[in-house]
This record gives C-alpha cells, sequence and structure tokens, in this order.
C-alpha cells in the first residue's frame, strides 16, 4: 500500500512536471516554471525508477530493507539531525554577531529570529517527547 | 561497553556478511559492534545472544564506570 502511494505520487509529480513544461511551450508560463517542471520529471523519474528495482531486483530490496531497518543507521540519521540543528543553532548566533559588528542591523533580524525559532522548536519537540517516553 | 563477539563469531567461523544478513543488519553495523564504537539495543543485543545461545551477560561485558561517564 505504501509502495503504491509512492508510485502514485512520482507519476503525479511526473505529470505535474509534463504540465508545466507544456505550459511554457504554449506560453501559459514562464522559464521559471518550465524549469520546476523538468526538475519535477528528473526527480520522480529517479524515485519511480527506484521502486520499480525495488519491485522487481529482490537483491536490492534485501539491500534496501536492510539500510532502513538498521538500527545503526536509524541512530546515525537520528545523530546527523541533532548536529544539524545544533550547528544551525551555532551558526546563525554567530552569523547574527557578526551582523551587529558590521552594521547591518537590517539583517540581524532573520540570524536572531532563527536562533529564537530552532529554541522554540526544540522545546516543543521536547515538551512533547517528554510526555511520549 | 565491551563485548565478545568478534571472538565468539570468529570461533564459530561466520563471517561479518552472513552474521549481518542473519541478524538482518548491515556489516557496517557489526563491524562498529566488534569494535565497540556502537552500542546495540537492548533488542539487537537479545537477538545476538539468542543466536549464540547465550546470555547477554556473557557477550556483552557492561562497564558501569563507562556508563556513568555517558
Amino acid at each position: 500500500m505504501k509502495t503504491k502511494m509512492r508510485i502514485a505520487a512520482n507519476v503525479l509529480e511526473i505529470l505535474l512536471g509534463a504540465g508545466l513544461l507544456i505550459g511554457n511551450y504554449l506560453g501559459h508560463v514562464n522559464e521559471y516554471w518550465s524549469g520546476l517542471g523538468t526538475a519535477l520529471i528528473v526527480v520522480g523519474g529517479i524515485f519511480l525508477w527506484k521502486q520499480f528495482r525495488y519491485r522487481t531486483d529482490k537483491a536490492y530490496k534485501e539491500a534496501i530493507d536492510t539500510q532502513n531497518n538498521d538500527e545503526r543507521n536509524r541512530y546515525i540519521s537520528l545523530k546527523a539531525w541533532s548536529w544539524a540543528g545544533y550547528l544551525h543553532l551555532m551558526i546563525a548566533a554567530v552569523a547574527a554577531i557578526i551582523l551587529m559588528v558590521a552594521d547591518r542591523g537590517d539583517l540581524v533580524p532573520f540570524a536572531s529570529g532563527s536562533v529564537c525559532l530552532m529554541v522554540f522548536l526544540y522545546w516543543v519537540s521536547y515538551l512533547i517527547l517528554r510526555r511520549k517516553y | 561497553m565491551k563485548n565478545k563477539i568478534e571472538q565468539i563469531r570468529k570461533e564459530r567461523g561466520i563471517r561479518q556478511e552472513e552474521f549481518a544478513k542473519l541478524l538482518g543488519v548491515s556489516r557496517q553495523t557489526i563491524s562498529s559492534l566488534e569494535t565497540g564504537r556502537y552500542n546495540p539495543s537492548i533488542f539487537l543485543a537479545h537477538k545476538i545472544a539468542k543466536f549464540f545461545d547465550m546470555t547477554i551477560e556473557e557477550v556483552f561485558l557492561f562497564d558501569e564506570e563507562t556508563n556513568l561517564e555517558g
């Protein structure tokens, strides 16, 4: 069921991409949308091919299943997200200070706002997870 | 946490690839477990011990000091 839903989503992506390309060809949309259409076709095509391979190639299916169910892989993935969030926070905080020193006060709210949003999201996630576990 | 996975696996003549396949994990996971870089979940530890027909304590050597250090 999950695989069928994914295949349907990929086909929809390709159709949407094709629609945008045709729209550009007929002069209804500009190059931005045709570029997006090309990207949708490429991404949808790659994922569709992967889904097809998953259903037909037994060795590939086994490798993907192992990769998805491997607990170390899941642990590393969670750790990587945690690092990414922490690094984003640090970079945004340093950027806010640098922008302040560089007299670019107009950009400081974006950097400091990003820090506040991250801290807020962390606390919301923490409160939700604390109830769950 | 130290473990005897590599020792027991070699004693029984099982290759890392085979062992990984039997447990449904990647070969890299087995390698990381054996070198002590990764500590398994209780489920995987149980699966490994069961596979070797041993208890968890016989395969994994719990070190309280390491646990306290985090």
